[in-house]
């Protein structure tokens, strides 16, 4: 066969299969000699995360810190560790984990136990559920960077001169919702009611709120329960009967819950910390006139916060987890944290920044966030989570929508759960 | 001369390299998903796994029957010696070339709510009365979407097929029916079709298998949404795989999809073989 050169062919056939076994992962060593350690993480917006690395490097010459700049979607970013861990590749040393993620990826094995070196005197410096949510079977993988939690926006204004005070509990919430509202000028409540994880947050505060558990303490579905049932039923009825939410709340993320509240189209939202900073913006018509409070449950008191918020684990392949380490313990201490908080507006994990001067000159709200993030409770610590999640959110979602009943959903959901992870 | 043993064994060693190289790349991953499958027990249960075989194959018959007609048109004119045919046929293939999740992302773009084309298109034209149409978030529109994106990229493969068949058709035939009286409908329907039953029972399974199969273009373009309604049962294999990283089950899905396809060429070879026997 004429310009076929048989044993060039051969070579790189060869060539092909010796990449395809020893794959083509990253240099452990930059071209000057100093160990190179990856993680891989969102988009960094306000550099606080480069202005990190950048000390952290003066201070260690011989580490060199590489952050992968991932897509901003956090469960693409799962599934791109997940790749890499499934392979055994020590692609990345260190992982910059979603709280949601460390049952999952702690029982696979894939991720270093920190239980010598964070110890339970260092955990007391952070918020009690970002350490609770960082322990997977009795020992802990992550060291918490950044904590969030949901809580309840109201509009201060409103609520002051219709001579109501701040609710106590839902039919509170409810009541205050229907005298204040008028759609489509204005609406009771704004929430997150696409398909999506964050419906998944905010149904597991209602849910918490009415007394009910997804799993009890036997790894049983609980979720079916009279109080899953009723919680569901008090979210459907925002949009189904009470009418204080739109019917679009459907496609209504953290973004578009929030445009409607800033333009002064709501009366409450359920949303996370990141908000609050925007709703006062320059130029926000409801600057000055809005209210952070704990989120409302069946009877006073009850309410509780879905915790979200993001740490630092050690990958079980790294050939550096003691360089990784250092790493890690520098970006979670006081100094780091604040500059995150000042760089990118990160909400920090650790307790003393809560009462840091500077902190609380610039964000006064601090102090009331504190009561909501120090009672928030971890998403369901199973590394089935994902599963979990999915089923809530398909069978919340149709229940939004009018195309099951409360009842049906719960019990959809809860048949799909024991189906796929109690047999687990 | 040797005898016929002696010839079949020849023959047969003959294809040993092409049978160790098949058994390596599939009889071993195919009993190691039948080894490692697991959890039967939840497939009746399992209302993701009804709704997503019935997306897909909601999306495998209409694309390829439309990839079918396109394809037989296209294949025939492409056929006609007219000028500059080898460069038109090099077009014509271009959209096939290119890597699906680019092409995705342009159609992704094509279909956007707010700036889409498509929807500008059809407003210019009279037919819709907004030019913003949320393609991707309503349920019928997003897998009419995702069709129309396969039906684009991949009719000229199935052309290219079917270019084959027609070629292999005597010239003699038609000039004989053309004497005997027979217009062009009646020459495509009494010679073009019936010779060219074989290659469209070929071309149809192997568009079928590569259609119930479809991943990235889905993936990019919808993602399996809105609510789960262009789901297809590979992105289900996917999920269950590495975000639930319940590699048992994926493999008992893999099984059920396998079971599926050999069903559906089961069918088209029947339908297609009815008359030949």
């Amino acid at each position: 066969m004429p310009g076929l050169h048989l044993p060039r062919l051969l070579t790189l056939l060869c060539a092909l299969l010796v990449m395809g076994v020893f794959g083509c992962s990253p240099a452990k060593e930059s071209a000057d000699g100093r160990i190179v350690l990856r993680y891989l993480a969102g988009p960094d917006v306000g550099g606080g995360s480069r202005e990190i690395i950048r000390r952290f490097e003066a201070l260690h010459p011989g580490i060199k810190i590489k952050m992968v700049e991932g897509p901003a979607a956090s469960n693409i970013r799962e599934n791109m560790y997940s790749t890499s861990l499934m392979g055994g590749e020590s692609t990345y040393d260190i992982t910059y984990m979603d709280v949601v993620w460390v049952p999952k990826f702690a029982a696979q094995g894939w991720l270093l136990p920190l239980d010598d070196r964070f110890t339970p005197e260092m955990q007391d410096e952070f918020l009690p559920g970002d350490v609770l949510g960082s322990i997977y079977d009795g020992k802990i993988y992550r060291l918490p960077a950044q904590s969030d939690a949901g809580m309840l926006y109201y509009r201060k204004d409103l609520i002051e001169a219709a001579g109501f005070k701040p609710p106590r509990d839902w039919e509170d919430l409810v009541r205050i919702a229907k005298a204040l509202q008028d759609p489509p000028k204005i609406w009771g409540f704004a929430f997150q009611g696409k398909q999506y994880e964050g419906l998944v947050c905010d149904y597991l505060e209602f849910l918490w709120g009415f007394g009910g558990r997804v799993i009890d303490k036997d790894g049983k579905i609980i979720v079916d329960s009279q109080e899953g049932i009723d919680a569901l039923a008090a979210m459907v009825s925002t949009v189904r009967t009470h009418h204080i939410s739109p019917e679009g709340i459907l496609t209504f993320q953290e973004e578009e819950a929030r445009h409607l509240f800033q333009e002064g189209k709501a009366v409450f939202m359920r949303n996370w910390p990141y908000a609050w900073n925007l709703v006062n913006s320059e130029g926000s018509p409801v600057k000055g006139k809005v209210g952070i409070m704990p989120m409302v449950g069946r009877i006073p008191g009850s309410g509780a916060a879905t915790l979200g918020g993001w740490g630092w684990g050690i990958s079980a392949y790294s050939e550096h987890p003691e360089e990784a380490w250092k790493f890690i313990a520098f970006a979670t201490s006081a100094e780091s944290l604040k500059v995150s908080y000042r760089k990118g507006g990160v909400i920090p994990a650790r307790k003393s920044l809560f009462k840091d001067p500077e902190v609380l000159a610039k964000s006064p709200h601090f102090a009331k966030l504190y009561d909501v993030l120090i009672a928030a409770r971890p998403r369901p610590v199973h590394p089935m989570y994902a599963r979990i999640s999915d089923a809530i959110q398909l069978h919340v979602s149709a229940a939004l929508a009018g195309q099951e009943t409360p009842e049906e959903a719960m019990k959809g959901a809860a048949a799909e759960m024991r189906a796929f992870v109690e047999r687990k | 001369m040797k005898d016929e043993g002696t010839q079949v064994w020849i023959n047969w060693s003959f294809a040993v390299p092409a049978l160790v190289l098949m058994g390596l790349v599939n009889v071993i991953p195919i009993g190691q998903a039948f080894y490692f499958a697991d959890g039967f027990s939840a497939l009746p249960l399992d209302t993701r796994l009804v709704s997503s075989l019935k997306n897909t194959f909601v999306f495998t018959l209409a694309t390829v029957l439309i990839e079918l007609v396109l394809g037989l048109a296209m294949a025939m004119v492409l056929l006609k010696p007219l000028p500059g045919r080898g460069w038109v046929r090099a077009a014509v293939l271009i959209p096939w070339a290119l890597p699906t999740a680019i092409m995705a992302m342009a159609w992704q773009w094509i279909f956007n709510a707010e700036y889409g084309v498509m929807g500008d298109l059809l407003y210019k034209i009279g037919l819709v009365s907004s030019p913003q149409i949320a393609w991707l978030a309503k349920p019928g529109l997003a897998m009419a979407a995702c069709v129309l994106a396969d039906v684009w990229k991949t009719t000229p493969f199935m052309a290219l097929l079917l270019m084959s068949g027609l070629a292999n058709i005597p010239d003699e035939l038609y000039e004989a029916a053309e004497i005997d009286g027979a217009g062009p409908f009646r020459q495509f329907c009494f010679i073009t079709l019936p010779l060219l039953k074989p290659t469209i029972a070929l071309a149809v399974i192997f568009r079928a298998i590569q259609s119930f199969g479809v991943f990235d273009l889905v993936w990019v373009l919808t993602g399996g949404g809105p609510g789960g309604k262009t789901q297809m049962i590979a992105l289900y294999v996917y999920d269950t795989v590495y975000r639930y990283l319940d590699i048992g089950y994926g493999c008992t899905l893999t099984l059920v999809m396998a079971g599926c396809l050999a069903l559906m060429s089961g069918v088209v070879l029947l339908v297609a073989g009815r008359e030949e026997a």
